[in-house]
């Protein structure tokens, strides 16, 4: 019978010889930590929280949706549908992204992680690009998840499904281009102002209250004045009718409002009239302001979070 | 074997200031030491190695390659920088992890590599607490962790044991040591601590003012001279007197006596007197050099 023997190791510090997927692997990893930080994943359970009910938040307006059609049928005609549906959570959704977005970016660099980051094999382009993806993925899926459950709740409630299809099937393109230029927009401005700060909360307060004041403003500026109806009585301005306090210049002060931007090119893409005040008189300039206004908005709000990163020194 | 980083006729300057002016060296295997008081170019120098500015003139290569031209030079580099550089939300194993991935390693070995390393630094037991309730000499070691995580060829130390008490610093000193003698991975350490160099370099690299004032083997600054350290447990004063009457000059240092330029002749009269003294030897050798002497002056 042989001695049972035992030994034990000490392996001490032990050299790597396995892959090394240099740039492409760093890049990676900056995206899929982004996505794990935003949604409160590897932490503890308060970090969910926030996450959790912005979600629920954003969800909601279409299961509600769905509920009413469900029960009320074709007398539930008065409900939004998809091209309303981004307006409708938009608020949500910036509130969404002015919490989150600084979560992304500021603790980063208020603990001098970004310094680590940048000795690495990793460009600050390639950071800012990995934490805008993230960010964008994550408002995408939550754009599209409210579309598609709003969507399956039209088809599914309506008398012949078929039909509802073959009638409305050009929403689902529609939907998913307004999808991506809405969280695109919705992510970059967050994450641009983000980018200029180390406090989360003072970011998340200056984009509520970006688009909290501009909408105010625009609105203000907008403002239908002197309408009547036939009886002389104040009633609301049809567009070419009447005038809003600034005048002509109105159509150009409806453009300041943030919120409104991307909502803008979405009316644009589902052929939608829009009834509030700025959208009335923002239509009244040629299509391509709009969507000038809202490249611009994107692409500086971009360019600010890409220059920032430029100039961070280690 | 090609030097690990080369320096040749580098310059910075920023603006009209001169952070370095056409300095060459080489650092090789090994432990080398960067040493210069601050403002002497230090930092400029680990700078351009990782490629994060580029040089006014001259070149930065690390491993042939110019790491400003192409950030692919630094995954086999590691950095521990002297700042606060921590997430404090996360814990060390997770926080590691994704520095490994971040320096190239798939998540399977990352997360390997995180279990090796916080066990290597002493942090095993602490792994799954939040950084941010660390203590200072735990979250130095993290940030010598985070250095070492995708084990790198060479890593670049700033000001590794600021701010650790004398127990930590001893400890980080012989972390450091030990990495790097027994596993072989170079370091280049930037401090303007002579003793942590004396501790733990074979070279050393003096910067002074953008320029390499000195620079050699460690050995080269710290040869042995002709004073002769006697460490005695006691009759401490009875030898002094002793050597003084027989004509050897004899000086207090501390809890040690120095024969001052002592010849072969000394050593017998040293041993004699401590042999009828009856003081207990613990230690008779010759007094090597201190940087400190060469560096600032043997007033130091």
């Amino acid at each position: 019978m042989t001695e049972a023997r035992g030994e034990v190791y000490d392996l001490g510090y032990q050299r790597y010889d396995g892959p090394r997927e240099g740039r492409a692997r760093a890049r990676r990893a900056i995206f899929e930590n982004g996505v794990r930080t935003v949604l409160g994943l590897g932490r503890g359970p308060r970090a969910k929280i926030m996450p959790v009910l912005l979600f629920v938040g954003a969800m909601a307006p279409a299961f509600v949706f769905v509920i009413i059609l469900s029960v009320a049928g074709p007398l539930a005609g008065f409900l939004p549908g998809p091209a309303d549906y981004y307006q409708v959570v938009s608020i949500i959704m910036i509130l969404f992204a002015a919490i989150m977005a600084p979560e992304l970016l500021c603790p980063d660099r208020r603990d001098n992680v970004i310094h680590l980051y940048l000795v690495r094999p990793l460009t600050p382009t390639d950071y800012v690009l990995g934490r805008f993806l993230a960010f964008f993925v994550i408002v995408l899926v939550l754009a599209y998840s409210g579309q598609i459950v709003l969507q399956l709740g039209l088809v599914l409630t309506a008398s012949n499904p078929m039909d509802y299809l073959r009638d409305n099937w050009l929403d689902i393109p529609r939907f998913l281009v307004a999808g991506v230029l809405f969280a695109a927009f919705i992510a970059v401005v967050p994450l641009a102002v983000a980018a200029l700060t180390t406090r989360r909360a003072v970011a998340a307060a200056f984009v509520i209250g970006l688009f909290l004041i501009t909408s105010a403003v625009a609105g203000g500026l907008t403002e239908d004045a002197h309408c009547h109806d036939e009886e002389g009585a104040l009633a609301p301005c049809t567009p070419g009718e009447g005038g809003a306090v600034t005048g002509d210049a109105a159509k150009w002060f409806a453009l300041i409002s943030f919120g409104d931007v991307p909502i803008r090119v979405n009316d644009m893409i589902f052929d939608r009239e829009n009834e509030s005040a700025t959208a009335r008189a923002a239509a009244e300039l040629p299509d391509v302001i709009p969507i000038g206004v809202y490249l611009l908005f994107t692409i500086g709000s971009g360019f600010v979070l890409w220059w920032r990163y430029q100039r961070i020194r280690v | 074997m090609p030097p690990l980083l080369e320096a040749r006729d580098l310059s910075k300057h920023y603006g009209q200031t001169i952070a370095l002016e056409s300095v060459s060296f080489e650092v090789h295997e090994g432990v080398t030491g960067l040493l210069g008081p601050n403002g002497a170019g230090k930092s400029t120098a680990i700078k351009l190695f990782l490629g994060l500015i580029r040089p006014t003139s001259g070149s930065a290569e690390v491993m042939g390659e110019r790491p400003y031209e192409s950030v692919e030079s630094r995954a086999r580099l590691g950095y521990m920088p002297e700042t606060e550089t921590l997430s404090s939300n996360m814990n060390a194993s997770e926080f590691l992890m994704h520095m490994a991935q971040v320096s190239g390693l798939p998540p399977s070995h990352a997360r390997t590599r995180a279990a090796d390393i916080l066990r290597h630094v002493g942090l095993d037991e602490e792994r799954y607490r939040p950084i941010g309730q660390y203590s200072t000499g735990m979250k130095q070691r993290v940030k010598l962790a985070q250095a070492l995580v995708h084990d790198p060829v060479l890593v670049l130390l700033d000001e590794p044991t600021a701010g650790l008490d004398p127990g930590g610093r001893e400890e980080m000193l012989d972390l450091i040591r030990r990495t790097a003698h027994t596993f072989g991975i170079s370091m280049l350490l930037s401090t303007h601590l002579m003793g942590d160099i004396e501790r733990i370099a074979d070279r050393v690299i003096l910067l002074e003012g953008g320029h390499v004032a000195e620079q050699g083997e460690l050995s080269q600054f710290t040869k042995e001279t002709t004073d002769l350290l006697i460490e005695v447990d006691d009759h401490r004063e009875e030898v002094a007197a002793a050597l003084a009457k027989r004509g050897v000059t004899v000086v207090a240092d501390g809890s040690l006596l120095v024969a001052q330029d002592a010849s072969d002749a000394d050593y017998d009269v040293i041993r004699d007197v401590i042999a009828e003294s009856g003081a207990r030897l613990r230690r008779l050798s010759p007094r090597r050099h201190r940087l400190s002497e060469i560096f600032l002056g043997p007033e130091s």
